[in-house]
């Protein structure tokens, strides 16, 4: 179909005029692509589906909502009312917002499995460093524009979960102070909070989209990493990207629209872990609700944040947690990239994706003593694991890479 | 090989959201008591509603569900007759609100009653915790609750909302039609916290039967053109 196109004088007319053959080629029909790629390299493209499906909806509720903590009858207060309308009133208002609503877990599901793929096979180091950094600062942005995002609908959690994250740069010294009200627009958490989250939610997506397309670039630049791990040359071993990656990223999509879909049909808060209970209850600044925890996508960090005593303490701690991502590629000293070949790598990096699952678990957790002790061990080897690597490879015996695929 | 790992896959993330849905039941330690709800049983919605309206609007307001809405919510459809003499004087835009004051409230009951238009959101257990609470009120075993704020299944058992039903000490000839009361306002307040929700439901099995066959077609065509790579 792509070549019959190709061949039209409406194409050769816009091709005279942007190169559009030669890109096409360049980045589809010739791109080359290692043929053994597995299913775990599907979720980068279902990470651009989702990103493309929040920005979608999140411009249609942006028609609708209304950034005020301005009190209304009962408690609630402009912005929860314009979410209710939504939910209510626009036709099918309900479907936007829960796909808005489902999809930013669903995007920190498939981010996490592409990062946890990226660790296992080792994607990570030379020549794709750049890739990755690009990658982490794709993380941040979207923790960032999550977080932002979760105070909109101005409920318990909003306010109290953006209260307690903007106290946290409070403690850092010297700036903390006024960076904590520069981001709060005041000395508490309230209406010029509200509008200027409202703004960086708007703002931080456009970014991700401009940084997704470096990361794209960036990634067609040094080609995709494989399960061997091995440099592959064109010719040998590879395939073009079209037809053979789209059609299989198209069955990924598939695959991920029907649990996507269940939920956002069936399971929209998904029992209170993809909107919290909480959040239905209006804000209240006189009230702090029982249990205060982020949603699931940032409680490791949470996690990490509260496993120290000093408050300034946790926050570096956390700080580090994800600034230590950046260093990966230079902290793995090892020349074989695949887990497939490093034993002891291979048990180290599973041990960390239980480890974050742990640190997962606990900050969603209400806090207690034990609670506290299993996360301040996981928070231990979170920290282990990366400086652990660079000696790794005085001891590791890595097994016999295959010269090719 | 492959299909075997993506069917595990899919095993794993059934099984995590079915778990996820199980767990939800109660975080206060007391076990919920199960409300028989239906929320597109037209009857038990009206009936609800009128528990409501009867009832519970002596103190809480629905502000999200409108006169109008009562109406036009297929799942309810009552008549424009039937809408007039609930409304009375106020306007068919308006929300089901309320005659009690919020001061008088305060000082009557020493706060504000909630809204209960998400409320069954708003809570843990949703629908069975509306239930629970309603048919919950106790004589205090401490004896330090004074009659009809103790409640078995509020957090922390005082509750400022004094047995709108008259659960305490009520003839146990009665019992089979407070707990149907208690039922049926729980299944109204299930339905507005979020009245789309059974057109979701509907909308939602087309869209899963089409993706079923999308994902089939798919992988057919994936295997095809697939088929002339050699592994």
């Amino acid at each position: 179909m792509l070549e019959k196109m190709m061949k039209t004088r409406l194409f050769a007319w816009i091709d005279e005029r942007t190169g559009a053959e030669a890109i096409i080629k360049s980045q589809l029909t010739e791109y080359q692509v290692p043929k053994n790629l597995n299913y775990m390299w599907n979720f980068g493209s279902l990470a651009l589906l989702v990103l493309t499906l929040q920005i979608l909806t999140g411009i249609f509720l942006a028609m609708y909502y209304k950034p005020s903590a301005a009190l209304t009858y009962g408690g609630y207060t402009v912005a929860f009312d314009s979410v209710e309308r939504i939910m209510r009133d626009v036709n099918f208002g309900w479907l936007i917002r829960y796909m808005h609503a489902v999809g930013a877990s669903a995007f920190f599901v498939v981010v996490y499995m592409h990062i946890a793929r990226g660790m296992y096979y080792g994607s990570y180091k030379g020549p794709r460093e750049l890739l990755w950094i690009i990658g982490v600062v794709i993380l941040l942005i979207m923790q960032g524009a999550a977080f932002f995002g979760y105070l909109l609908p101005w409920g318990q959690m909003s306010f109290w979960g953006a209260t307690v994250i903007t106290n946290l740069f409070g403690a850092l010294p010297v700036l903390g102070e006024y960076l904590q009200q520069l981001l709060r627009g005041g000395f508490a958490v309230g209406d010029p909070t509200l509008n200027r989250f409202f703004s960086l939610h708007y703002l931080f997506p456009l970014l991700l989209a401009a940084i997704v397309g470096g990361h794209i670039h960036a990634l067609h630049v040094v080609h995709s990493n494989n399960p061997e791990g091995i440099d592959v040359h064109e010719g040998q071993g590879t395939i073009p990207f079209h037809p053979y990656y789209t059609i299989k990223d198209a069955f990924g999509v598939a695959v991920f629209l029907l649990f996507y879909c269940y939920v956002v049909f069936f399971n929209p808060q998904m029992g209170g872990y993809f909107i919290e209970v909480d959040n239905y209850v209006p804000a209240n600044n006189l009230q702090t609700p029982a249990h205060i925890a982020p949603v699931w996508y940032l409680t490791p960090w949470y996690t990490i944040l509260r496993s120290f005593e000093s408050k300034l303490l946790g926050v570096l701690a956390m700080g580090a947690s994800l600034a230590i991502l950046f260093l990966l590629p230079f902290l793995d000293r090892s020349k074989v990239r695949s887990s497939r070949y490093r034993p002891v790598y291979r048990q180290m990096v599973i041990l960390f994706f239980i480890t974050v699952i742990v640190l997962g678990y606990c900050g969603h957790s209400a806090p207690t003593p034990t609670l506290k002790l299993v996360g301040q061990i996981a928070t231990t080897y979170y920290f282990a694991f990366f400086l652990l690597l660079p000696f790794l490879p005085k001891f590791e015996k890595t097994k016999n890479v295959p010269d090719h695929i | 090989m492959k299909l075997k790992n993506i069917l595990m896959a899919v095993v794993a993330m059934t099984s995590l959201m079915v778990a996820s849905g199980a767990v939800q039941a109660n975080e206060h330690g007391v076990a919920l008591k199960h409300a028989e709800i239906d929320v597109t049983d037209q009857e038990q919605l009206r009936r609800g509603l009128t528990v409501f309206t009867d009832v519970c609007m002596g103190c809480h307001s629905a502000k999200y569900i409108t006169y109008k809405g009562l109406m036009d919510y297929p799942e309810l459809s009552l008549s424009r007759e039937a809408v007039d003499e609930l409304r009375g004087e106020h306007p068919l835009t308006a929300g089901l609100i309320t005659d009690l004051s919020p001061e008088d409230a305060k000082v009557s009951y020493g706060k504000v009653p909630p809204d209960l238009s998400v409320i069954a959101n708003a809570r843990r257990g949703g629908p069975d915790y509306i239930y629970s609470v309603l048919t919950g009120f106790e004589h205090d075993p401490a004896g330090k609750v004074p009659d009809g704020n103790f409640n078995e299944y509020f957090p922390g058992n005082r509750i400022a909302m004094p047995d709108p039903l008259g659960w305490l000490d009520h003839d146990e000839a009665d019992t089979a039609e407070l707990e149907a009361q208690a039922q049926d306002v729980a299944a109204f307040l299930a339905f507005i916290a979020d009245p789309h929700q059974n057109e979701r439901r509907i909308i939602g099995c087309w869209v899963l039967g089409f993706l079923v066959v999308l994902t089939l077609v798919l992988y057919l065509l994936k295997k095809s053109v697939w088929s002339d790579v050699k592994h």
